[in-house]
């Protein structure tokens, strides 16, 4: 989260993906930092026990999510 | 309101009272009395106390001394004593020979509520109601002097948190309500309440004595005549600046000699910066947006002096625009930087005068007439020439405009091998430099040097901006 | 600590994100390790990825995902990206 609002800070659009596990820990540093909520997408835990392939398989779920946090959504 | 009883005696107290202590057993021997503890809900050790650690009962009832006996009678107060006096204690209560083994009197001690630790607390809690702004939580993991940055509400430079009790105080620097609308403030035409502005005052570092010459620096800046928003639009640098007349200069410590257009002077320098706030924070007019200068100048943090009006050969510039002589007034005109003009030669008048014309030819472009404004600041030592010659405010003007005749050989394009100028033949003959009215003259500087400043402007008149000139009031 | 507007009030109360581009098109985007396991697999696929959408990419590791990252890698990474994508806490 400090790296975020870091980068931010230095005009780079940035985002971040963490477990769910991470979801509440997010809006609760998200707020005491003074935003109501953060660029982020969650990714289903676990991580740590995880082959290659079910990696590659998560990354490949979230990539929609991910390119929506970096990109302005039009509003139709 | 807590529940006082409606009749009946009410006690306020504080532990580290020494006469809260003395009659603590009075409090014991009396029925029914219903005893607030200002700083430990554990004393008197009596049967009715009631926690007023944070103060509420305290407040409500004005308490200033502690200990303070209040009879309530059919809901409404009807006497109370300070302090430990007998008569006193057995009149209101209506029990006779009471701490008999008590000294006739003792004073009290100070409530709690007016600990100056407590008085931001205070202000908040009696006048908070008040203000209208909408509040923002800074949290507690936010560096303070960054998050105010990081908010976008700074010019570059930091500023100063506008706490509740900052703008409370501020506000007392004028009379005016807290929800007047002082104006319209471009570009976004967003209505800046005495409060808002009272916001933008502190954040600025402004002492609430300066309010009102922010408030007029404010109303003059966003009228139609000023033009803020063509100011700010223009890529051409120039932003407003203000000069102060009258006895509030003095009064709020301005300077108008020494350096009165640099750096050191707390009424100087924030003033300035709150008008740009303003248009900044509650206008939206920001660079990189409505803010479109090419270059800008550092007088657009804030550029405010006051005149010199004590050694002046001439009246008040304020006075000399119509405001009754005396009264205190802001002129808020569109500026540039100032440049300085070396003349220490000249001792007669006609030669200074022809000296200064000659440094204001170049305002904007030496070859470009009837195009800016301009604002000469004629510093003490110059002054003096004119005094000396007896020269009025007017007739310093006439020559100036005689000396600022361009001919039209000098300035049409193609001359002197520059091509920009007035397009060929359009000039019948000579021509003013400055359109009427476009020049203002303004006495300030320090005792030693001779060096009047010339301050460039804007486009002059209705398609650009006209100085404005606004009383302050309280 | 509590303070009070001073702005017309038309934005939202609390911080947001920068304004986000509307395309990553002709952008440098940043993707950075935090440092937990598994972490960079995740990233070789999400490099892959925009790769294959002609998205330039970079990658960065932090030291340590204990800590913030050193400033010398924050000001590397924003002289050298518009966009950064950091993965992967748990």
């Amino acid at each position: 989260m400090h790296d975020f609002v870091a980068l931010e800070g230095q005009g780079v659009v940035a985002m971040f993906l963490a477990s769910t596990e991470f979801v509440a820990a997010a809006d609760v540093q998200s707020r005491a930092l003074g935003y109501a909520s953060v660029p982020a997408v969650f990714v289903p835990h676990p991580i740590q026990d995880r082959t290659d392939a079910e990696m590659a398989a998560l990354a490949d779920a979230a990539l929609d999510a991910v390119l929506a946090a970096v990109t302005a959504r039009t509003s139709g | 309101m807590p529940d006082l009883p409606s009749d009946g005696v009410v006690a306020v107290v504080k532990r580290e009272c020494p006469t809260c202590r003395l009659v603590e057993p009075v409090l014991g021997e009396l029925s029914g009395v219903a005893v607030y503890s200002q700083d430990d809900p554990g004393f008197p050790a009596v049967g009715d106390v009631r926690d007023d650690t944070a103060l509420e009962v305290s407040v409500a009832l004005h308490i200033d001394t502690v200990p303070t006996l209040i009879r309530f009678a059919r809901g409404v107060e009807v006497g109370r004593t300070e302090g430990w006096l007998r008569p006193a204690w057995e009149d209101l209560t209506g029990v006779p020979g009471l701490g008999p083994d008590l000294p006739e009197y003792r004073p009290g001690c100070g409530s709690l509520t007016n600990d100056p630790e407590f008085a931001d607390e205070l202000l908040i809690r009696t006048r908070g109601a008040s203000l209208a702004s909408r509040t923002i939580e800074l949290t507690a993991l936010e560096d303070e002097a960054e998050a105010l940055v990081d908010r976008g509400w700074s010019d570059g430079l930091p500023v100063v948190a506008p706490t509740r009790p900052r703008v409370l105080r501020m506000l007392d620097g004028t009379t005016r309500a807290p929800d007047e609308v002082v104006a319209l403030v471009p570009p976004n035409l967003a209505p800046a309440t005495v409060e808002k502005v009272a916001v933008n005052a502190v954040l600025a570092g402004c002492r609430p004595e300066y309010l009102p010459v922010v408030l007029a620096a404010v109303e003059a800046a966003c009228t139609d005549a000023f033009n803020a928003h063509g100011l700010l639009a223009t890529t051409w640098g120039a932003g407003p600046a203000i000069v102060v007349n009258g006895p509030v200069a003095r009064e709020i410590g301005m300077n108008s000699g020494g350096n009165a257009l640099g750096q050191g002077n707390r009424a100087n320098a924030t003033i300035g910066r709150a008008l740009q706030l303003v248009i900044r924070n509650v206008g939206g007019g920001r660079p990189g947006e409505v803010d479109r200068a090419t270059l800008g100048h550092p007088g657009k943090l804030g550029f405010c002096f006051a005149e010199d009006e004590a050694g002046s050969p001439w009246e008040p510039l304020a006075q000399s625009r119509g405001v009754p002589a005396g009264r205190s007034a802001v002129t808020v005109f569109a500026a540039e930087g100032p440049r300085g003009l070396a003349d220490q030669i000249s001792r007669t008048a006609p030669s200074l005068a022809r000296s200064l014309a000659a440094g204001l030819r170049s305002v904007a472009h030496p070859k470009l007439p009837l195009g800016f404004d301009a604002t000469l600041v004629v510093c003490p030592e110059h002054a003096r020439v004119f005094a000396d010659a007896g020269w009025s405010r007017a007739e310093l003007e006439a020559a100036l405009a005689a000396a600022l005749l361009l001919d039209p050989a000098e300035i049409e394009r193609g001359a002197g091998g520059i091509e920009e100028g007035v397009p060929v033949g359009r000039l019948r003959g000579p021509v003013s430099k400055f359109r009427p009215g476009g020049l203002m003259i303004v006495h300030a500087g320090g005792g030693a040097g001779m060096f009047s400043t010339v301050i460039g402007g804007w486009v002059g008149g209705p398609t650009g901006s006209t100085p404005v000139t606004q009383e302050v009031g309280p | 600590m509590i303070v009070l507007d001073p702005t017309d009030e038309s934005a939202p109360a609390h911080r947001e994100a920068i304004a986000r581009p509307a395309t990553l098109d002709g952008l440098r985007v940043g993707l950075l390790d935090i440092s937990k396991p598994r972490g960079d697999v995740f990233l070789d696929r999400l490099e892959a990825l925009l790769s294959e959408r002609r998205v330039a990419v970079r990658r960065y590791t932090k030291p340590t995902f204990t800590k913030p990252m050193p400033p010398d890698l924050r000001r590397e990474i924003a002289a050298e990206c518009e966009v950064v994508i950091e993965a992967l806490a748990d």
